[in-house]
């Protein structure tokens, strides 16, 4: 098992570990990769570099009895990088769809994110909507209720998040944590072999289903 | 040839400079701009902003050669500085009429050049008129003012009390506005004191000074005059010649619309005297080529140890107070601290050091004459080889290199000839740039190495870099993530300029679109042509055919697709064991390497990392970044042996520390041993790659993507055959009797199907299996036919982790019609 699993907190020992592959979707400069950075890490870099094509983070966190570990694929927000979108989302286990409450197109891309994964991606995959930059609310474009009602519709988990202030960063991925299946044979497996392919890898030829007593 | 000449041409009066500093306005705690980013803070505003001045070149000008940036936003502006400032001389030393008519002159041409270019100097005074050896002037500090967006980002009012002009205290010091009317008043003021040889109101304070200044708003009559009586020199007055009074009285206008305009000053007959001069002046085509300029000393000065920074400190400029002092008094709950502002009165510092240079003198004191004039073009090999060469810096390591005083002198004075004579000495530079560059003349170098033309300036006047598209926003929001923690990238100056290059390629590109990471592509020929925005986008477009062609193509799935399947190719080529590894893992090169390639790894290395890179891949062609990407790859590579996809990825993820010039030396070298068709692509740019019917062509992505080994032309096994053949080892797999019949000279049989591919054990191959385990760094051509399997047995080499397999494209049929042969029949011998 991959070391970092291993340096679990409250020298908890016992339990299952887990492995979710986690997509984060959503425009350009809404702050994706700030938001990983934030779980990672726990840093914020006000000039965050852009992504292209995508970037790749793991973290562990702990779900009572439960470890939980995020394999998670940053994508490069710019349309013209769409076709590679795919690769990524194909297999994970869950996603996030993160917009800005400052700026109306990045909502209105994020719907359209929402649908191509309903459509596309393994059925049970749990997808949160993020609107970030909470902290700038002032300028905010994007009302809490018109993306509640729009997340409870379509059955996403919802919350404004700040990559800067942390706000809901941790929470977010907690949620979908919480919400996932932790069941030994679950929905890992559906993914096709291209998507597959992005989850194997370290855990080696016996970590075939996503969750290992 | 004596020691003391070359210090000479060092040791000239005018080739010396100081420094002045102060404070930028720091912006209130944590303020945030509208698009949600920290505010830019002011000093960086003027560094990008200062560094137009760097273009400005008049003999009755200062040069400006550096802003540097402190702690808490001081800022120190280093440029020219020398000769006598005129306020040392007023009342010591009687200036004749000529003199003053002279001096009146070349402030006034100083002055029209900087006002043609919408620079207000705004606090002229004596104090920044310095008087030359050779009785000509030079005006100082003139760029504070512009450099500061009209003193709106400096807590204090640039201008010097007793020469400024009436309305700017009547407009309050504080207003924006850039009036050149006020530089012709500052004028007719110096040139009082000139004229009357006094220091004008000398004695008196601060307060008392602006109302002097404001009273004069009250005189009927002549103000000159009235200045005169003031300081009992009416008699003074009364002899000055009757033009000069009225040059300084139009000067002295209260009113800035009636007060004439430098131009009409200069057209005024009391100058005729210099009109013939000047127009002697305008005539001449071309400048004179300087063998160096002040420039060039400055960055010798600093190479030899001279630091500004730490001059000022030396001189008292810059003292730091303890921390304790500076705490705030208050801190309010949501963060804002109040009470601790700066002492206001060291704000702005009027004091200018000068910089010494004895170190220089001293360091370069034996530097022969003739290493300022370097031999160039020589067709006797006596000559050229008469002298040793001037400094012998080779097999030093590249970054001592650009840091030793001496060495970058020859190579300075060498390049700049060269550059003067572009394009006739591209050849040279070609030569030259390949021992290595130097930094100062960077910019200039590539602009070389990428064939930008003479003409690139009205090229890029022509494109439309305003009008609004729909890359505008995804143009917006990459700019400020772009090596933001570059100065110049990270100004506002620097922003603007990047987005006009972006939009202005891609407005010229109509074939091409905007991909992320355009920008940071964009980025190093930014900041190395600064004050050049028409020279980075010529580098830009010219670099981009060369380097990337198709890769910005709305739809560059292929192009990617293929450059990525070629880089498999090349890893497997050069390290069969990590190839073998890495597609264990299923770690492939679209995973991660797409940023590298699409932005030549713009997107992944800081800026000085980059600049190294680059310089050698202007040096090379397009399957150069190929080679760049394997030596990371060989760099890191007993971590990815022993890792598995989760680490691996993760490795790249946050790029490593690499050592840049380990990285271009193996891809140096790398790339001049593989057979240039190894790296061959379907899309690369036929400009740049002609191709004849014995080289690779025609190859479908969906072909390319079955073949875990390289193919190699035609063309390239010849080569070896004719020249080397001892560098390869040629394995024939087809049947026996064919390659009886006939067969590439040197060249073994293992017949394809006398081969069990089922174990990965190279004994398989029977009895010419030692000849492969053996062969060393030898390329290995497998040569076949339409009948022969060509995928199965070169994999099983790569398996059995041979190095250097290629399988020859066409098969053995292409080799019959070349002539003279490169085959055999019968039995090899
Ligand atoms: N104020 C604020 N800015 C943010 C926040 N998250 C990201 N940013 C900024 O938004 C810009 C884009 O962020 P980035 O993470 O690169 O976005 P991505 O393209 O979606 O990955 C960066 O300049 C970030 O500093 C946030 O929560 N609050
Ligand atoms: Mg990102």
């Amino acid at each position: 098992m991959a070391n970092r699993t291993a340096q679990r907190p409250n020298g908890q020992t016992q339990g299952k570990i887990c492995q979710f592959k986690l997509v984060l979707l959503g425009e350009s400069a809404v702050g994706k990769s700030s938001l990983v950075l934030r779980f990672v890490k726990g840093q914020f870099h006000e000039y965050q570099e852009s992504t292209i094509g995508a970037a790749f983070l793991t973290q562990t966190i702990c779900l009572d009895d439960t470890t939980v570990k995020f394999e998670i694929w940053d994508t490069a927000g710019q349309e013209r990088y769409h076709s590679l979108a795919p690769m990524y989302y194909r297999g994970a286990q869950a996603a996030i769809v993160v917009y800005d409450i400052t700026n109306q197109d990045t909502f209105g891309r994020a719907k359209t994110w929402v649908k191509e994964l309903q459509r596309q991606a393994s059925p049970n995959i749990v997808i949160a909507l993020a609107g970030n930059k909470q902290d700038l609310a002032n300028k905010r474009v994007v009302e809490y209720e018109e993306a509640q009602s729009y997340a409870d519709e379509n059955g996403l988990l919802f919350m404004e998040t700040s990559a800067k202030t942390a706000m809901n960063v941790n929470d977010i991925f907690l949620a979908i944590a919480k919400k996932l299946p932790k069941n030994e044979q679950n929905t890992g497996q559906a993914g096709n072999a291209q998507g597959r392919r992005l989850t194997e890898g370290d855990t080696g030829p016996k970590a075939t289903g996503n969750c290992c007593k | 040839m004596t020691v003391g000449m070359t210090v000479d041409l060092l040791r000239n009066s005018q080739l010396k400079f100081g420094a002045i500093t102060f404070f930028a306005k720091q912006h209130k705690g944590d303020t945030c701009g509208s698009n949600g980013l920290p505010l830019t803070p002011n000093s960086i505003i003027i560094i990008g902003r200062a560094q137009f001045l760097k273009t400005i070149n008049s003999p009755f000008l200062c040069e400006f050669l550096d802003v540097i940036r402190g702690k808490h936003e001081r800022t120190i502006v280093v440029s020219q500085y020398c000769g006598t400032p005129l306020a040392n001389l007023v009342e010591k030393h009687t200036f004749s009429h000529l003199q003053i008519k002279k001096i009146a002159y070349q402030i006034l041409q100083g002055l029209s050049l900087l006002h043609s270019l919408k620079i207000v100097h705004r606090c002229l005074s004596n104090e920044n008129i310095l008087l030359q050896d050779n009785d000509n002037i030079k005006l100082f500090n003139y760029g504070l003012y512009y450099m500061t967006d009209n003193g709106a980002l400096v807590p204090f009012p640039v201008l010097d009390v007793l020469y400024t002009a009436p309305e700017v205290y009547l407009n309050g010091p504080n207003s924006c506005y850039p009036d050149p009317k006020v530089d012709i008043w500052s004028s007719g003021i110096c040139l009082a004191e000139l004229a009357l040889n006094k220091s004008l109101w000398s004695s008196l304070n601060l307060g008392q000074r602006i109302r002097k200044i404001l009273s004069l708003l009250q005189v009927n009559s002549s103000i000159f005059e009235k200045i005169a009586r003031e300081h009992n020199c009416y008699e003074t007055y009364l002899n000055l010649p009757q033009d000069l009074k009225e040059i300084i009285e139009l000067c002295l206008n209260i009113y800035p619309s009636k007060r004439p305009t430098c131009n009409e000053l200069l057209s005024n007959s009391y100058f005729n005297d210099f009109k013939l001069e000047n127009d002697e002046r305008d005539r001449k085509p071309w400048r004179s080529f300087d063998i160096f300029t002040i420039k060039e000393l400055y960055h010798w000065w600093q190479l030899t140890g001279g630091d500004v920074y730490q001059e000022l400190k030396k001189q008292g400029l810059i003292r730091s107070s303890p921390p304790i002092l500076s705490l705030p008094s208050l801190v309010l709950i949501e963060g804002s601290l109040l009470g601790q502002e700066r002492n206001p009165a060291t704000l702005y510092d009027p004091r200018i050091v000068q910089m010494p240079l004895d170190m220089l003198y001293q360091r370069f004191a034996h530097i022969s004459l003739p290493a300022f004039y370097p031999l160039i073009h020589c067709k006797s090999e006596i000559i050229s080889n008469a002298d040793p060469p001037p400094y012998d810096a080779t097999g030093l390591p590249l970054v001592i290199k650009e840091k030793d005083p001496e060495y970058q002198f020859h190579r300075i004075i060498l390049f700049r000839r060269l550059l003067h004579g572009y394009p006739f000495t591209k050849d040279l530079i070609i030569e030259e740039a390949q021992k290595d560059i130097p930094p100062l003349l960077r910019g200039e170098i590539w602009a070389a190495l990428l064939n930008v033309n003479s003409l690139y300036k009205m090229d890029y006047l022509r494109l439309d870099k305003y009008s609004h598209t729909t890359t505008d926003r995804q143009i917006e929001v990459d700019i400020p993530r772009c090596h933001q923690y570059n100065e110049l990238l990270s100004s506002t100056e620097g922003h603007k300029k990047l987005k006009r290059i972006l939009k202005a390629w891609v407005y010229k590109n109509a074939q091409y679109v905007y991909w992320q990471g355009l920008d940071s592509l964009t980025a190093p020929f930014l900041y190395l042509n600064f004050n050049d925005e028409a020279k980075a986008f010529a580098c830009l477009s010219n670099f981009v055919p060369k380097f990337l062609h198709k890769f910005f193509l709305k739809d560059n799935a292929v192009i990617i697709e293929e450059y990525l399947w070629k880089f498999s190719q090349l890893i497997a080529f050069h390290d069969p064991e990590l190839a073998n590894h890495l597609h264990e893992i299923n770690f492939y090169p679209q995973l991660f390497a797409i940023p590298w390639f699409l932005t030549l790894f713009s997107h992944v290395f800081p800026l000085y990392k980059i600049l190294h890179l680059w310089d050698k891949l202007l040096l090379c062609d397009s399957s150069f970044p190929l080679h760049i990407g394997l030596s990371i790859l060989t760099q890191l590579r007993d971590k990815l042996l022993t890792s598995g996809f989760n680490e691996c990825i993760l490795l790249f993820s946050d790029l490593p520390e690499v050592d840049i010039e380990k990285c271009v030396l193996s891809s140096m070298q790398t790339y001049t041993s593989t057979p240039k068709s190894i790296t061959n692509r379907e899309y690369e740019n036929e400009l740049f790659h002609q191709k004849n019917e014995l080289d690779i062509t025609g190859v479908k992505i969906e072909d390319l993507k079955k073949e875990l080994c390289p193919r190699i032309s035609p063309n390239d096994v010849i080569d070896f055959v004719r020249h080397r053949p001892e560098k390869a080892l040629f394995i024939d797999i087809r049947n026996p009797t064919l390659f009886l019949r006939c067969s590439l000279k040197d060249s073994i049989n293992i017949p394809f199907s006398s081969v069990s591919f089922s174990e990965k054990l190279l004994g398989n191959l029977g009895p010419h299996c030692n000849l492969v385990k053996s062969k060393g760094d030898k390329v290995v051509v497998v040569i076949g036919n339409s009948d022969t399997d060509l995928e199965r047995f070169p994999k099983f080499l790569l398996q059995c982790n041979v190095s250097r397999v290629c399988v020859l494209h066409g098969g053995f049929n292409v080799l019959i019609p070349v002539t003279p042969t490169v085959l055999q029949s019968g039995m090899p011998t």
